[in-house]
């Protein structure tokens, strides 16, 4: 390995998540570290008549927020993605110890999120006040017309907006909505502002949850959700040759981000690096991943060369793995196409088998997931792989997980649209050589 | 039965319509041999959005999987598609009778399944359409009357009491046609 530069190192001194496996990331981990799923039928809303009627949902209870200041801002204006998020987030800025950070003005904020859909009861009232050809407005304007606070829940720039807010952050903020592609690219443009000197902590994550009527029917109508399945346990099979889509699921991952000679003068724990990003488009179709997965191959080769590595460097692959006929074989194909005779070699498991597709908090989730197994030297396991396909021919670590040393790792999102998110992930490891530049220099 | 109201032109003539608005382009340029992907560069959702746009204007209600989907349902895993994702021998023959005659010459035993969507065209599309049209029951199920009429060569209601004639679903023609097709040509 060549350390080719003295820019900004960023690392990570905190970390959060709650999933349909845990309410944190200690409970997650170890839920899937023995191969469990997270997936059973959907209880929230009626599914009846459905094609699909599973999905991994979180324990309304996991949510409970204590009496304090922060949970009048959540009842008020916030979905149950955000509700999410600042759970995970609590327990990633405990961990960094982010309220002893004075400089508030130099903590940032990127959030993955595409706020919660329309509820059926929103379009219901709205209903009322039209007959299908004009608006009855003063209906609508009475306040009981229009539920005028939801309209705030539909926004990811207010969520984003609500996070700096509870977590007291005055630095740059911004709202990625890159579908399933968005947890990992927050935290890639999050290690990007610090790098580029203009945070020196960010809080950086995604969250969603789909797993309502409305969001819930437009994934069932456009035939991307596992509608084969002999368990909900066994719908999410990755890889697997009677994979037949993806399982929608619901949770929230955080990170905070910290550049490096800051971390170590707060005396905080450090807990991994980010050693590269890389981000590209299919520029192809909408619903169709480019077949030889060119946006894919861009994605892990810019996150490996922003790192100044080379294949022989990464020892772990976190498979982005959806379990759709399309995703697991793309992916496999440019996994081989970057990573050559190599290939073979790398374990790839994918962490959905067991938590389903979290959409706009997958790629923060498994980005942790990927970090806590480097840790603890625990490769987490593909699980439901069962018949092999022809078309998927790597090391999935199929079904049950592996200790193995690894200190290096990519973890892959693909989101609709073609949009690819690539993160290396790197454990900590002091270097020689620290950045030369003293902290004030960078001060606002 | 076979009906007779809406003809085989007519239903060719509102494919091309669906098709020419869900991709936005000129009616005048599609031609019904053409293949929906290859040539027309439609991708996956564009199918199903001609689907609902057909199953609007004929009042019918579309196959959601392709027949070797319920190959495999129905007769057992791996009968048309093998653990390569490929077509088997029955397979092809399956389609081949299906087709009623030969097939175009890139349906062989072995092709890979994801080069299946490419082969849908125009026509094949239209014939998915005239089979459900053709499960027009022999009488109202309304009224008894078999008086059916399509003022309009587009909608067949019942010319007695007026009601909107009823159809098969697409699915459940294809699981009958295969059930049919075992026990006449035991291929499975």
């Amino acid at each position: 390995m060549v350390i080719t530069s003295s820019r900004r190192r960023v690392v990570i001194t905190g970390y959060g998540m709650v999933t349909p496996l845990g309410k944190n990331t200690e409970e997650t981990f170890e839920n899937a570290s023995l191969g469990k799923s997270g997936i059973d039928y959907i209880t929230r809303f009626d599914v009846s008549g459905l094609p699909c009627g599973i999905g991994g949902e979180v324990d309304d209870r996991w949510l409970e927020t204590e009496g304090d200041e922060k949970s009048r801002w959540l009842h008020t204006f916030s979905s149950r993605g955000l509700r999410l998020m600042a759970k995970a987030t609590v327990e990633a800025a405990d961990q960094a110890g982010l309220d002893r950070v004075i400089t508030r003005e130099r903590i940032g904020c990127v959030l993955g999120f595409h706020a919660d859909n329309p509820s059926v009861d929103d379009l219901v009232l709205l209903h009322r006040h039209y007959d299908g050809k004009a608006w009855d407005s003063s209906g609508l304007l009475s306040l009981e017309g229009y539920a005028y606070l939801n309209f705030l829940r539909r926004k990811p720039d207010v969520a984003v907006a609500i996070l700096s807010r509870l977590f007291g952050c005055a630095g740059p903020t911004l709202s990625i909505a890159s579908a399933c592609a968005a947890g990992s690219q927050a935290i890639g443009e999050a290690y990007r502002m610090i790098q580029n000197g203009k945070a020196d902590v960010m809080i950086a994550g995604g969250c969603d949850s789909q797993l309502n009527f409305v969001g819930f029917v437009g994934f069932v109508l456009i035939k991307a959700l596992a509608e084969k399945y002999s368990t909900p346990q066994k719908a999410s099979r990755p890889f697997d040759r009677k994979r037949s889509g993806f399982v929608m699921s619901e949770g929230a991952g955080a990170v905070i981000l910290e550049e490096l000679t800051h971390a170590r003068s707060r005396g905080v724990p450090i807990l991994g690096e980010v050693l590269g990003y890389g981000v590209s488009a299919d520029a192809y179709r909408i619903t169709d991943m480019h077949p030889k997965g060119l946006g894919a191959i861009l994605a892990l080769k810019g996150a490996m060369a922003d790192a100044s590595l080379s294949p022989d460097d990464i020892d772990y692959i976190n498979a982005h793995g959806t379990s759709t006929a399309q995703n697991d074989p793309t992916e496999t194909i440019a996994i081989k196409e970057v990573f050559g005779e190599r290939a073979r070699d790398i374990p790839v498991s994918s962490n959905k088998s067991m938590l389903g597709h979290t959409i706009g908090a997958a790629g923060a989730i498994e980005a942790v997931l990927t970090l806590v197994g480097m840790n603890r030297s625990i490769i987490l396991p593909t699980i439901n792989y069962e018949f092999p396909d022809p078309k998927c021919d790597l090391d999935y670590v199929p079904n049950e997980a592996r200790r193995k040393e690894h200190r290096r790792a990519l973890s892959n999102s693909f989101g609709f649209g073609g949009q690819n998110a690539c993160l290396c992930i790197g454990r900590y490891e002091a270097r020689g050589e620290q950045p030369a530049v003293p902290l004030e220099s960078h001060a606002a | 039965m076979k009906q007779t109201l809406i003809t085989e032109q007519t239903v060719i003539e509102e494919v091309k319509k669906g098709v020419a608005e869900t991709l936005n382009i000129d009616k005048g340029s599609i031609k019904p041999e053409h293949s929906l992907m290859k040539d027309l560069d439609a991708e996956s959702l564009d199918f199903l959005d001609i689907t609902y746009r057909l199953e609007q204007t004929f009042g019918i209600k579309m196959a959601r999987h392709f027949v070797l989907e319920h190959v495999e349902s129905m007769f057992g895993e791996g009968s048309a598609i093998d653990e390569n994702g490929q077509l088997t021998e029955k397979a092809v023959e399956l389609l081949k009778i299906r087709a009623g005659g030969d097939l175009p010459k890139e349906i062989r035993a072995g092709m890979d399944m994801d080069e299946v969507p490419a082969l849908v065209t125009v026509e094949t599309m239209a014939r998915g359409v005239m089979d459900i049209l053709d499960s027009l029951p022999e009488a109202c199920t309304a009224c008894g009357s078999t008086a059916w009429k399509a003022e309009d060569g587009i909608h067949i209601s019942c010319g007695s009491c007026g009601a909107h004639a009823t159809f098969d679903n697409g699915d459940d023609l294809t699981k009958a046609w295969l059930t049919k097709v075992r026990k006449e040509k035991k291929l499975f």
